[in-house]
């Protein structure tokens, strides 16, 4: 027991949370611009598999890694922008776009993976290497700042907040609706992307089915967590990667408590703060509502 | 819609889709009432009949079908030997088609669990945390009193999982109506929660003797549900299944609930107007869609797993949901496409090993179906005449 709290132990768990937190702050940061333009992105679990796998793809066929970071944005918004035509143009119904689109997402790159690496005969499980600095580490937290200042510093952040809460009035005001909303949709699926290659390119240099393993949805959780706030984000991906650092420690100590309930964690304190944030909640008003011009 | 108090009661607005002036859950979606280009005119029909419906769906079928077939053969293998090996692993013979409804059967109650949730307006993605709810009610119930007369075991089983997946929609139902959480988020958060419970419980309470693998005991046979037919695992789950959409079809068209539950999916402002009490028609809407769920749990439990594992739930409730979608959220349609979906779970595991084409081919099928039948519904509302230029 008294071994669990030494310096080194806790050392190890703050490195752990910062890297646990990387995929999970660069995914909910996207997801937060995404949702302050009004729309609610539930694939977030299906674009960083994709983003995961495509930047694995990459890597792997050309052996650069950076090009490798490049196909993972790319793979994330290819999802985002089907997202973005489902939802802003057609005007599908968020929720289930987006559980289609998880769907696909996880579909798509699994697919491709097993055609590609699993056909008959070969059993070698292909690698590559990993990023030696953590530039994705640095990148999540840097564009933490960036988001602030965009969403709340900035004339078309600002705008597109106002798309997230009050459509009527931009559309009056001439502010366009369709094009910010289309580009928070697709930055957010460029961001899911790289969150994704984290997992892949960043630590692992693998690619599996499960690679994403219920990330998407946290990152979801600490959206909301945060109350819709870029330094709320900040703070719930550390506290969640934190707890989930916590959680490995206690797995390899001989600590008599269910590593369970630090994961579950997370999760009961997202649905606290949905309850409790509700009176002072910063979520966009029209988050899933969909705008028809002249109508309502 | 924040803070919107009518005679002290507080809206459970949030979560559900924002009522259109008589529009059904689904249908309140579409781009403006119409726009041209060129010669054309793209407007929205005044009245949107079966057979609009009917032909976008199919349109869209076969759309998603020639994408999937282009996906197939960019990868370097056929198409059609894709597509024949699928069919055949389905429906080709007696026992692959057999196999086919025993997928189905548990995609049939979560489809309904979703399609009653749906037609209220009520966004429970829960249906997944539902299931587990379920199952481990019936657990409870066999560890407890498992060597009751097995009718009587039975039965407490099945009530124990409609009651464990009861409880747990309510909770995101009652935060909906107290505090107007969103359910959708709720319930999302709930799938986890739950299942990080029913792992403690499988490494630990309930843990068979001798393992580390995290699974319970597996049950005796008296406590399997019966199966129809020698060589083939389709067991009374099925039945219990068809029963079900039967019940809800009935509950939703010919009980007083149900006309309230589709008002409420209609429109929630014009339902409370017309006296119907939203909070109350919102929990058993929850309370009705989790037992389906929960009752799922039971009969794969009962039916196929006998014992209790994570891996039991494989995306059921999940699919569900795109099921109930699919089936335009009518009860007998869940039957039709939880049939179809169970086809492709099934007839997928013979096309990899014929053909060696990966089975998550599935996965991409059912995104694709769902994402083109989902614009399709959008698009049946619509139609494109040739105008005259006013110059």
């Amino acid at each position: 027991m008294d071994e669990f709290f030494t310096g080194a132990v806790f050392l190890g768990i703050l490195l752990a949370t910062l890297r646990i937190a990387t995929p999970l702050l660069l995914a909910a940061l996207g997801e937060l611009v995404c949702e302050s333009s009004g729309v609610l992105n539930l694939s977030l679990e299906g674009t960083m598999t994709m983003g995961a796998f495509t930047g694995f793809y990459i890597a792997n066929e050309t052996g650069n890694l950076f090009l490798g970071l490049v196909a993972a944005a790319v793979g994330g918004m290819f999802l985002a922008l089907i997202m973005a035509l489902m939802t802003v143009t057609v005007k599908v119904n968020q929720v289930v776009a987006g559980l289609a689109l998880n769907i696909l997402g996880l579909g798509l790159a699994f697919f491709w993976y097993r055609s590609v690496y699993e056909a008959e005969g070969s059993v070698a499980i292909p690698t590559v290497e990993t990023l030696s600095t953590p530039w994705l580490t640095y990148l999540a937290f840097f564009m933490v700042p960036v988001v602030w200042i965009f969403l709340y510093r900035t004339k078309y952040g600002l705008e597109l907040r106002s798309v997230g809460h009050n459509p009527e009035a931009c559309d009056m005001r001439g502010v366009g609706i369709v094009s910010r909303q289309y580009v928070a949709v697709l930055f957010g699926g460029m961001m899911a992307g790289l969150a994704g290659s984290f997992l892949s390119l960043g630590s692992t240099g693998l690619f599996f089915p499960d690679i994403i393993s219920g990330r998407g949805w946290i990152a979801l959780a600490i959206v909301i967590f945060g109350n819709w706030r870029a330094t709320w984000v900040l703070v719930g991906s550390l506290l969640f990667g934190f707890l989930e650092a916590t959680q490995l420690s206690l797995q390899a100590s001989d600590v008599e408590l269910p590593y369970q309930l630090l994961l579950a964690l997370p999760f009961v304190l997202t649905i606290v703060a949905l309850v409790f944030n509700q009176s002072r909640s910063s979520a966009p008003i029209s988050l899933t509502v969909p705008y028809h011009r002249g109508e309502r | 819609m924040n803070g919107e108090v009518m005679n002290g009661e507080v809206m459970p607005d949030e979560g559900r889709p924002p009522p259109g002036p008589m529009e059904e859950p689904l249908r309140s979606d579409g781009p403006s009432k119409s726009f041209r280009t060129g010669a054309w005119r793209v407007e929205k029909r005044l009245v949107v009949r079966p057979r609009h419906e009917f032909a976008a769906l199919a349109a869209a079928l076969v759309v998603a079908i020639l994408i999937v077939a282009g996906l197939v053969n960019a990868l370097g293998k056929s198409p059609t030997a894709s597509f024949a090996a699928l069919y055949d692993g389905a429906f080709g013979s007696r026992e692959s088609a057999l196999e086919t409804l025993v997928q189905a059967t548990p995609l049939i109650l979560t489809g309904l669990a979703a399609a009653v949730a749906f037609r209220a307006g009520v966004w429970n993605i829960g249906a997944e945390g539902q299931f587990f709810a379920g199952i481990m009610g019936t657990w409870f119930v066999y560890d407890q009193w498992g060597s009751l007369w097995p009718p009587l075991l039975f039965v407490l089983m099945f009530v124990a999982a409609a009651i464990g997946g009861t409880l747990w929609a309510m909770i995101a139902g009652g935060l909906l109506v107290r505090y107007r959480t969103n359910v959708i988020l709720s319930t999302v958060m709930l799938n986890f929660v739950i299942l990080y419970v029913l792992s403690y419980l499988l490494g630990g309470p309930w843990q068979a003797p001798n393992t580390f693998y995290y699974q319970t005991a597996r049950m005796v046979d008296s406590a399997f549900l019966p199966r129809f037919l020698t060589g083939s695992r389709l067991h009374w789950g099925f039945a219990i299944a068809i029963v079900a959409a039967a019940v809800v079809y009935w509950l939703i068209r010919r009980t007083t609930l149900g006309y309230e539950i589709r008002a409420l999916g209609i429109n929630s402002v014009a339902a409370r107007y017309k006296g119907i009490r939203v909070g109350t028609v919102t929990l058993l809407t929850m309370a009705i869609s989790g037992a389906l769920a929960g009752i799922a749990g039971a009969v794969e439990l009962l039916g196929i797993h006998h014992r209790v594992q994570v891996e039991i739930a494989e995306g059921i409730g999940f699919t569900g949901i795109i099921i109930a979608l699919v089936a335009r959220l009518h009860p007998l349609g869940v039957i039709v496409a939880a049939i179809a979906f169970g086809a492709l779970v099934n007839g997928s595991t013979a096309m990899q090993y014929q053909t060696g084409i990966p089975k998550a081919l599935v996965l991409v099928i059912e995104g694709t179906t769902l994402a083109l039948v989902l614009i399709a519904s959008v698009a049946s509302r619509y139609r494109v005449r040739r105008v005259k230029s006013h110059g």
